[in-house]
């Protein structure tokens, strides 16, 4: 076949974050390098449709986004601006520095966004790798998982939110020594990821581990491989 | 609303353009990143047009907003309702649309693995069209005089620049983009050989088109 098809209802449906966010991967599924491209569903009205971000984060592309509502009724937020979003409304935002997202205001509300960097390669978003391996994570296949993350990190070897969560997988399948070093380092390069470690039961199986206070303090562990 | 940072535009509401009422979604934002824009046609109209995307390697994702499409990439036939994606897996793959209902929105976007995103020549030529259709060569002329500035090396807006200035009696400047133009894409010596844009200066000593 010289095409490939698929439609919005046969893309994974991913559950990210808690406020009801699905991740619908485009680019991922068609193999597409050239932009980023994913759609965003929430189930019910009232949940986020477009994670609330900005594009500085150490997962983000730091790409510029255009948005496009293609089912149901978004109320975008945009900084300190709201507006209603309904189908066909399209967001530009070329500032990386805005916090942007979205809650649908009707059941179904699908977002498509597209993004890159002007002026440079395309590269996928570090978050693409850690968003995969969620349904791999709530298979308690973590393993699995981290084989998900692993190349991310390959890629990006000093992302501490690559780090982070390939150090989640570690930690829910056994490799404590992996996952205390991925941690240590993710907390040296960005010292917020202690504060989520400190409630992530993704890490109790080594909480108790003494090298697991010294990582969150940001006190650099040794033993185990680096990925 | 800060129109730097960020900008809303709805699709519906969005100035259109040329055959196959084309919205410069990228144009009107300023995008810089990527490819992205959108036709809408009623049923039997061309939505994509017949193309491929072989000289510019790029990869073009298209996505049925509204309504409903053919497809056909490669001379494989495939219905498209609202909500399917259609990928050609190649850049090469001959591929366009047409409507296949009232109101049918395609939106299509682009751009090449390996490469900062650069804006395409046909996304200015297809700008100019409309004013050669009208005889305002002019300003025919300064779009296109515009687009080289920014593709020197494409052989369509080298083209269409030769026609514009053939037009206007910049005789020189003419033969030159058309002699660079064939050079490029040796294809168009039999173009410029029926186009009435090139009357004046056919029988040119420089060109071997007449």
């Amino acid at each position: 076949m010289s095409v490939h098809l698929t439609t919005l209802d046969e893309l994974d449906s991913i559950p990210v974050g808690d406020h009801g966010l699905r991740w619908r991967p485009v680019r991922r599924r068609l193999g597409i390098e050239g932009f980023g491209v994913n759609a965003w569903t929430a189930q019910e009205a009232g949940q986020e449709v477009v994670e609330h971000h900005d594009e500085t984060g150490t997962g983000a592309g730091k790409h510029e986004e255009l948005y496009i509502v293609v089912r149901g009724r978004a109320r975008f937020q945009l900084d300190d601006e709201e507006f209603d979003a309904p189908v066909g409304t399209c967001v530009f935002v070329r500032d990386r520095t805005v916090r942007r997202g979205a809650y649908a205001e009707e059941a179904g509300t699908t977002v498509l966004a597209m993004g890159g960097k002007p002026g440079e390669v395309f590269e996928v978003s570090p978050w693409e790798s850690y968003f995969a391996a969620i349904p791999l994570f709530a298979a308690g296949d973590y393993d699995g998982a981290g084989a998900l993350i692993r190349p991310e990190l390959e890629r990006n070897p000093d992302n501490p939110s690559v780090l982070y969560n390939l150090a989640c997988a570690e930690s829910l399948g056994g490799r404590v020594d992996e996952a205390l070093e991925h941690l240590a380092r993710a907390v040296e390069l960005n010292p917020a990821t202690a504060e989520w470690a400190r409630d992530d039961k993704d890490f109790d199986p080594i909480r108790e581990d003494p090298r697991f206070a010294s990582a969150v303090a940001g006190e650099a562990t040794t033993g185990g491989e680096s990925a | 609303m800060s129109e730097e940072r960020y900008s809303v535009a709805r699709l519906d509401e969005m100035p259109r353009k040329g055959r196959g009422n084309w919205a410069q979604i990228r144009a009107h934002f300023g995008i810089e990143a990527f490819g992205v824009n959108a036709w809408t046609g009623d049923e039997g109209d061309t939505v994509i047009n017949d193309h491929n995307e072989e000289g510019s390697g790029q990869q073009e994702l298209y996505y049925v907003v509204s309504g409903r499409a053919t497809f056909t990439v490669d001379g494989e036939e495939v219905d498209a309702p609202a909500g399917t994606f259609v990928y050609p897996d190649d850049p090469a793959r001959q591929r366009t649309a047409v409507a296949a209902e009232a109101g049918t929105t395609v939106l299509a976007l682009g751009g090449k693995p390996g490469e900062a995103y650069r804006t395409l020549g046909w996304e200015w030529t297809s700008e100019a069209f409309p004013f050669f259709g009208e005889e305002r060569y002019q300003e025919a002329y300064d779009v296109l005089a515009a687009a080289e500035r920014e593709h020197p090396d494409m052989p369509g807006v080298l083209y269409n620049l030769a026609c514009a200035e053939a037009r206007l009696g910049k005789t020189d400047e003419a033969v030159a983009h058309l002699a660079r133009a064939i050079e490029l894409y040796p294809a168009f010596t039999k173009l410029a050989r029926d186009d009435p844009d090139f009357d004046s200066i056919r029988d040119h000593p420089s060109l071997s088109i007449a």
